[in-house]
């Protein structure tokens, strides 16, 4: 079956003065169409190096990725900036909101950069998604941590994304409302949404369909949940290269 | 939503620095906006002021001439005089239509009211001479003859200030028990200021029989003006001044201020701008991660540079109708300061307001918005996504 996306041999090498520092070696990566996928790995190892080159934002030094089939390589970036716009949806740890805007408008954002504002209806369906129809008139100061980045991911959902990506998207949140805005995730991925995860949380982490583990930019680890869930040994495994 | 509402909410994030960055620019709009006002009110009213005169050439005691245009139209005193014979002279030159003697002088006269002394200027004219070159004086009650003593017109303008009627007295002064037998209609110009007698009167009171300060001309084909001039300045002792003369030589007297006021709008535009520019810069360094957001949410280089550019508009638009109203509101102020600057001003507004510089000025706040602008938003839109995320511009 053809994944929604398809990397071969991702090398990502950034300098810094003289020095090299090969954030992603020859990873390859596929993710299949309505997958909740997380990615974890201790810090350093690589996770948002991968996920910024997965979401266009960052071009691969070599190998291959096609997203929803498309190749992006040697792209421009005004085609990347429309196929990020068609495709995908990006979740920030640090939600990134505009303090001026309210939740609305922050949602709405995306929509004035596809020239397609305006569209209240679908702003409303939005919030109502992420469960913040009564917030839509606050402004981010006026929310919690878990409201605000749920306005982030009705943001990202705003365009109707193929993808969402999202970054650590519950490192600034505590135990509870992660676990919530988890199973809105959850809840995306069972409307068929396709979303890939960066995480430090093993827990939630476990709740994905399938886990790459990176460690030093590589992949060190692909495992299934569907088959392995329960298994001691794997989550054991995971908390080692966590640590 | 769009790109000026997101702009504009985004100023207010830093609303300080946005109010010291609206201001630097409403000053320097002010600035511009009152010099071009002054500009075309100072042409306007120097023209109205020469033209008021009637006459097409004037004949004044040899003598700095910046001296003598100014006294010919404000009034004061010459320290010199022209004689009988001066006018003789000059009435026989062919072209001359009319020549007519005035003598010109200033008094002191204490104000009943504040108890303090005010400078007076009061005209010795022909009055027929006078009704000929001044087609539009209107009169209430009645003009002079020139043989008439102890009579006296004066303007409106001193009539309502010192509260003088058809047929009253002044109390005091040379002209103490002279009698206004008439108040000019109001003119707008320095003759509503001014007094005037008979000739022989003015003569006589202030001892200067057979002497006058100026030979008013005015020529019978106005092309024939350059001929005149140039024959009278034949005459021993006579200054012409012609009414190109006058304007020319007060412009440029007051072109050396307005050079000196369009270097201060340069610089204080020039820093203005530096200050725009740093302000958005500022912005945009804070930002960077912010328009990393925007460009993995589907935002452009060009959408981020629009943004900017916006905001940068923002800024100086407001800036523009902050500093035209402050210009318009404060005039009389700005007004005042530039007189003191100026060799020589008109009596009336050298403000002059018109619906084309309010526009002039705030296009010009938008363009002055755009040039700066430019550098900041071309940076923005620059970034890659990476880089903006990692708020690693420098």
């Amino acid at each position: 079956m053809s994944g929604i996306i398809e990397a071969r041999n991702l090398t990502k090498v950034y300098r810094r003065g003289r020095e090299e520092i090969h954030a992603l070696k020859n990873v390859d990566f596929h993710v299949d169409k309505g997958e909740l996928v997380s990615i974890i790995g201790p810090s350093g190892s690589g996770k948002t190096a991968l996920l910024n080159v997965l979401g266009c934002l960052d071009t691969p030094s070599s190998g291959s990725l096609l997203l929803n089939g498309i190749e992006t390589n040697g792209k421009k970036e005004s085609d990347l900036v429309k196929l990020r716009r068609d495709n995908i949806g990006f979740v920030f740890q640090q939600f990134y909101l505009i303090p001026t805007l309210t939740a609305r408008e922050n949602i709405e954002l995306p929509l004035l950069f596809s020239r397609k504002n305006g569209n209240k209806s679908r702003i409303d369906d939005v919030l109502q998604m992420v469960g913040l129809s009564d917030r839509g008139d606050h402004l981010p100061g006026q929310l919690s941590g878990g409201e605000m980045q749920r306005v982030a991911i009705g943001r990202a959902l705003i365009n109707d994304p193929k993808i969402i990506l999202a970054d650590e998207p519950t490192g600034n949140l505590d135990s509870a409302t992660s676990k919530m805005i988890f199973q809105l995730f959850q809840q995306l991925n069972r409307q068929g949404l396709t979303l890939i995860i960066v995480t430090h949380n093993i827990d939630l982490a476990r709740q994905a369909q399938k886990i790459y583990t990176l460690r030093d930019g590589q992949i060190v680890g692909c495992e299934d949940m569907t088959c392995v869930l329960g298994r001691n040994d794997i989550k054991m495994q995971q908390e080692v290269v966590l640590s | 939503m769009n790109f000026f509402t997101l702009a504009a909410k985004n100023l207010l994030r830093r609303r300080g620095r946005t109010f010291l960055t609206v201001l630097g620019v409403a000053i320097a709009i002010t600035v511009l906006f009152s010099l071009l006002s002054l500009n075309s009110g100072y042409e306007k009213e120097l023209t109205k002021e020469v033209n008021s005169l009637g006459v097409h050439i004037l004949a004044v005691p040899k003598g700095c001439p910046y001296e003598a245009a100014s006294l010919v139209i404000h009034g004061g005193v010459i320290p010199k005089y022209l004689t009988a014979s001066d006018l003789q002279n000059v009435s026989s030159i062919e072209g001359v239509e009319l020549a007519t003697p005035m003598l010109m002088h200033q008094f002191i006269r204490r104000d009943n009211k504040t108890g303090k002394d005010v400078p007076h200027v009061v005209f010795g004219i022909q009055i027929d001479d006078i009704k000929k070159l001044k087609p539009w004086w209107k009169v209430e009650g009645r003009y002079f003859t020139d043989n008439e003593s102890n009579v006296m017109l004066v303007g409106r303008g001193l009539a309502d200030k010192e509260n003088l009627t058809v047929g009253a007295t002044l109390p005091a002064g040379p002209f103490k028990d002279f009698k206004i037998i008439g108040i000019l209609d109001r003119i707008g110009d320095q003759d509503d200021q001014f007094h005037f007698v008979p000739l022989a009167e003015a003569q006589r009171i202030f001892d200067k029989e057979g002497k006058v300060t100026t030979i008013a001309v005015k020529v019978k084909d106005v092309s024939k003006i350059p001929k005149v001039s140039e024959e009278m300045e034949k005459i021993p002792d006579i200054q012409v001044v012609t009414l190109t003369q006058i304007m020319g030589t007060i412009m440029n007297l007051a072109g050396s201020a307005r050079s000196l006021l369009l270097t201060v709008i340069a610089i204080a535009l020039i820093i203005s701008a530096f200050g725009i520019i740093n302000t958005l810069l500022m912005s945009v360094n804070e930002r960077t991660r912010e328009f990393g957001m925007m460009k993995a949410i589907g935002a452009s280089g060009l959408d981020i540079g629009k943004m900017v550019l916006a905001e940068t508009i923002f800024i100086t638009f407001i800036g523009g109708i902050v500093g035209t109203g402050a210009a318009i509101v404060g005039s009389s102020l700005i007004e005042s300061f530039v007189k003191g600057m100026l060799p020589y001003s008109p009596r009336g507004s050298l403000i002059s307001l018109s619906p084309e510089l309010i526009a002039f000025a705030l296009v010009f706040s938008v363009v002055l918005g755009l040039i700066c602008g430019i550098y900041p938003a071309f940076k923005s839109s620059r970034l890659t996504p990476m880089e903006a995320i990692r708020g690693g511009v420098e």
